[in-house]
């Protein structure tokens, strides 16, 4: 109840200043990361892929530094962390291929929930400088979400496609792949396989560009929700005014930070399951051990 | 597949088809698209390839300090409670065969020493038997001895009683009478004398 009325109150404030801070100087988050280096490609959201991989790594080595039998610690929590997430994709995908895919699906829902997280820290996006090019007035943050830029997701949901690509031929075979795209799938005699036939490489084709369309959509609905959640916060502590900004800027947000901590790990969670769903389709051998 | 799922699929693919149709469309219209997409969004090779590098660097990292060990010791206890399992149903099996063969240890035992205890029986009465009559032997043979020694000794005492008697008789006759006795006249006395305290 207490959280309600502060959620409200927030709400409230923040429309009232929406008009107070009309024409206030705003710093909308870029839609794309910016170059740090000239020379190198080093943007600030890869600043903030090494901060995580530091941050896991870090959290790793203590960890597994005293692996015991009997776990404690940040041992127990690792492992409790890493044993859900496997049990959760032995689950959806089966025991053989969790097995040998969990590296990648591990790796890919750990490092988008840190990043997501780490995002949420204040400063991160907010905290930056100004430039003028062509007589235009860009703020650029000195840090920002390792999945708020799109080359991050982009290389993600790729990686994936390839390592999909790979998986799918070597559990189906070259035979088995193209079969499970544009064979009919049940069993149709005399005039109506020939009927069916066509159907189906029409579907294969559709399979096809759905499979094509694939890593970009990932790509888009990471991007989207993490560039699209930074945007809502630095938004909502724009409507402060302008002279109370530097003390209550952070209230309007404040409600949304604990709705950007669900986002990040929902996100993180969609991804890997998406993935994981994509893969289990294509080696998927059911029917065949059905029958 | 039912005719009546052909025809959803066949229906789907009539349905989707035409928007498919239109989004290339759209794309082969506007050559300028994926340009203005990849402007907007910052998309860029080398960006690109930096960040599939970076994520291949996760990949490593996760599985060298993450995955790796804490999967081994995951393994490894799976295995412990497997094993430890397994020696568990060995451990009741052992126990069952144990009890079995403890129960049959103990009935075997308790048939032998009730074998023992009707053996001892037996034994006590015979050896009771035997040594009562030993003593009841022994009683008898004392009794006899005692017998004899106390008729020895009867018969001792009534010599020495005839002697000491035929004694004072011949005393007491010399006395009365005066006259010295031969020892005919003894003998004879004492008989007499004898005779009428026996008769």
């Amino acid at each position: 109840m207490r959280f309600l009325s502060l959620t409200s109150i927030c709400w409230f404030s923040g429309v009232l200043s929406t008009f107070a801070s009309e024409g206030g100087g705003h710093h909308a988050l870029p839609l794309n990361a910016q170059r740090l280096s000239e020379v190198l490609p080093i943007s600030n959201s890869m600043i903030m892929v090494w901060l995580a991989v530091a941050l896991i790594v870090w959290f790793c080595q203590a960890a597994t530094r005293k692996m015991a039998m009997v776990p404690a610690g940040f041992q127990n929590f690792a492992e409790w962390a890493i044993e859900s997430l496997y049990d959760f994709l032995s689950g959806l995908m089966g025991d053989h291929l969790a097995k040998r895919t969990f590296w990648f699906f591990g790796s890919i829902f750990f490092f988008i929930l840190v990043s997501n997280y780490l995002g949420l820290i204040p400063g991160v996006g907010t905290v930056g400088w100004n430039v003028t090019e062509h007589g235009h007035h860009q703020f650029v943050p000195f840090l920002r979400g390792a999945n708020a830029d799109i080359n991050m997701a982009a290389a993600m949901a790729f990686s994936f496609a390839a390592l999909w690509f790979y998986w799918a031929l070597t559990e189906n075979n070259l035979k088995g792949f193209l079969a499970h795209i544009f064979a009919p799938k049940g069993t149709f005699k005399g005039l109506m396989f020939m009927v069916m036939v066509p159907v189906f490489l029409f579907v294969g084709v559709l399979e096809i560009i759905s499979i094509a369309i694939r890593p970009v959509a990932l790509t888009f609905r990471l991007f989207g929700n993490i560039y699209g959640g930074e945007q809502t916060l630095e938004s909502l502590m724009a409507l402060i005014p302008t002279g109370l900004q530097p003390f209550l800027s952070w209230l309007p947000a404040l409600p949304f930070y604990f709705m950007e901590l669900l986002v990040g790990f929902v996100q993180a969670l969609v991804f890997t399951l998406l993935c994981a769903i994509f893969l289990k389709l294509i080696c998927d051998h059911g029917e065949e051990e059905h029958h | 597949m039912s005719f009546h799922g052909a025809c959803d699929i066949l229906f789907l693919v009539l349905e989707i088809f035409p928007d498919m149709i239109t989004l290339l469309a759209t794309a082969a219209e506007n050559p300028g698209l994926l340009e203005s997409i990849q402007k907007t969004f910052g998309l860029n090779t080398p960006f690109f390839i930096a960040q599939v590098v970076n994520f291949i660097l996760v990949i490593i990292v996760l599985k060298k300090f993450a995955f790796g060990p804490v999967g081994a010791i995951l393994e490894q206890r799976k295995t412990r409670i497997a094993e430890g399992e397994e020696k568990l149903k060995r451990i009741e099996r052992q126990l069952a065969e144990s009890e079995a063969t403890t129960a049959a240890a103990i009935a075997k035992a308790n048939d032998e020493a009730v074998r023992l205890v009707n053996e001892a029986k037996d034994g006590a009465h015979a050896f009771t038997e035997q040594k009562s009559q030993e003593a009841i032997a022994q009683a008898q043979q004392i009794l006899a001895k005692a017998e004899a020694a106390a008729k020895a000794d009867r018969d001792r005492l009534a010599s020495e009683l005839k002697r000491e008697f035929g004694r004072l008789v011949a005393v007491t006759t010399s006395q009365v009478t005066g006259k010295i006795l031969t020892a005919e006249d003894q003998k004879r006395i004492n008989e007499d004398a004898l005779a009428k305290v026996e008769g």
